[in-house]
């Protein structure tokens, strides 16, 4: 009984000791995690699916709050704006959606009249050869000329309706952000 | 044996994974380029000299029934550190790694360390004895990295440093590569041990 109570305790201590040693590293590591994922992720697309600019989209990126999940905290959207002469007329934002093998991340270059300038893949773990091919240029520019006021609907790859569908429906979460919360998105 | 050679011993005597031959998985999956393999090596350096240190230290208060899922948590703790630091400051590098960085929880020679040298021993020989085992597994890596960079895309450190007409071998970066560099290293250092105990007669 003295050793069963030992072990628990031991293993107890261990743990609790090793979660908060974790969440001190965590805390610590998020700015700059964030900062690099945004620089090397989501930098790539930004400046793929924009085009036109004089500012820097990455350094002028503001957070919206797009709602709070169930315990209050709020989930912020992240905008890349695109500045001519000191006028947004453009935006880059993300949006996800379900493929094949979990969600997809899709980078959408939006104009300020809704249209779609371009589409660019920030995260996916679809099959490579199938499902990866979403990210090639010859699907993403089938994206551009959407607009914000129809539905997301373009040829998908045959052998790979999953993963084209999720991209469609990234877009479509990406430009259902833009009409509901244009007022701070432009 | 004193501390030095707790040390050294890991750097040509144990070296992993040729003479120790633990840890393979990493070893033939990432050694892609030197810089790769040596990044691999530092990673697992640190949980190694880290999860030595804490299994020595606790050594007396963990029950033995138990020791492994205690081991397991250190070093686990330890591999989440190596995680979140390397994502923060050396993307590129973490995302060439990928999943075999969180597999360092599972790579065998931290789990054998810990279980046949550190829980046994004092603190500091299991700081020398991660650091040598951790540093030697770092060099062939290391080694092993720039042969396959080197005969597969000509590059050393990703500097070009072939003729210009040289046709790499790409089959070397490619799974089967790594198999038959390790073949080798391993051939040269059994061949330069020979030599050795035929000079020292016969060790």
């Amino acid at each position: 009984m003295r050793d069963i109570l030992k072990m628990i305790i031991v293993l107890t201590i261990i743990g609790a000791v090793s979660g908060l040693a974790l969440s001190l590293v965590y805390e610590g590591t998020k700015a700059p995690i964030e900062y690099q994922t945004i620089k090397f992720v989501k930098e790539p697309a930004v400046k793929k699916v924009l085009t036109g600019y004089d500012n820097d989209p990455i350094a002028d990126r503001k957070k919206i709050r797009i709602g709070e999940d169930e315990r209050g905290t709020p989930i912020e959207l992240i905008i890349f704006p695109a500045k001519k002469a000191g006028a947004t007329f453009a935006v880059a934002l993300e949006g996800k959606g379900k493929g094949f093998g979990g969600l997809i991340g899709v980078m959408v270059g939006v104009s300020k009249k809704g249209t779609v300038l371009d589409i660019g893949i920030t995260s996916h773990s679809e099959t490579p050869g199938i499902g990866a091919r979403v990210s090639e240029t010859f699907f993403t520019e089938r994206f551009k000329g959407l607009t914000t006021d129809r539905e997301v609907t373009v040829d998908g790859i045959s052998g790979a309706t999953y993963s084209s569908k999720g991209v469609m429906s990234a877009v479509t979460q990406a430009l259902g952000y833009v009409t509901t919360f244009s007022k701070e998105i432009f | 044996m004193s501390i030095t050679d707790e040390f050294t011993k890991g750097l040509w005597q144990t070296i992993p994974p040729f003479r120790l031959v633990l840890g393979l998985c990493p070893t033939l999956a990432v050694t892609t380029s030197g810089i790769n393999g040596m990044g691999m090596g530092l990673a697992t350096t640190f949980v190694l000299v880290f999860s030595n240190l804490f299994v020595s230290l606790l050594r007396r208060f963990i029950p033995s029934q138990v020791r492994i899922a205690s081991f397991i948590v250190i070093i686990a703790s330890f591999v989440v550190i190596v995680e979140l630091v390397m994502q923060a400051y050396f993307y590129p590098l973490f995302k060439i790694l990928g999943i075999f960085i969180p597999l360092i929880v599972v790579n065998c020679i931290i789990l054998g360390r810990a279980e046949a040298f550190a829980s046994k021993q004092n603190p500091l020989a299991s700081l020398a004895d991660g650091l040598g085992i951790g540093l030697g597994f770092t060099i062939s890596l290391f080694v092993l990295g720039c042969i396959r960079e080197l005969l597969g895309s000509g590059t050393l450190l990703e500097i070009p440093v072939m003729w210009s007409s040289f046709e790499p071998f790409t089959f070397m970066l490619k799974p089967p590569g790594a198999f038959v560099a390790l073949g080798i290293l391993l051939a040269t250092m059994n061949l330069i041990s020979q030599v050795q105990a035929r000079k020292g007669g016969g060790r």
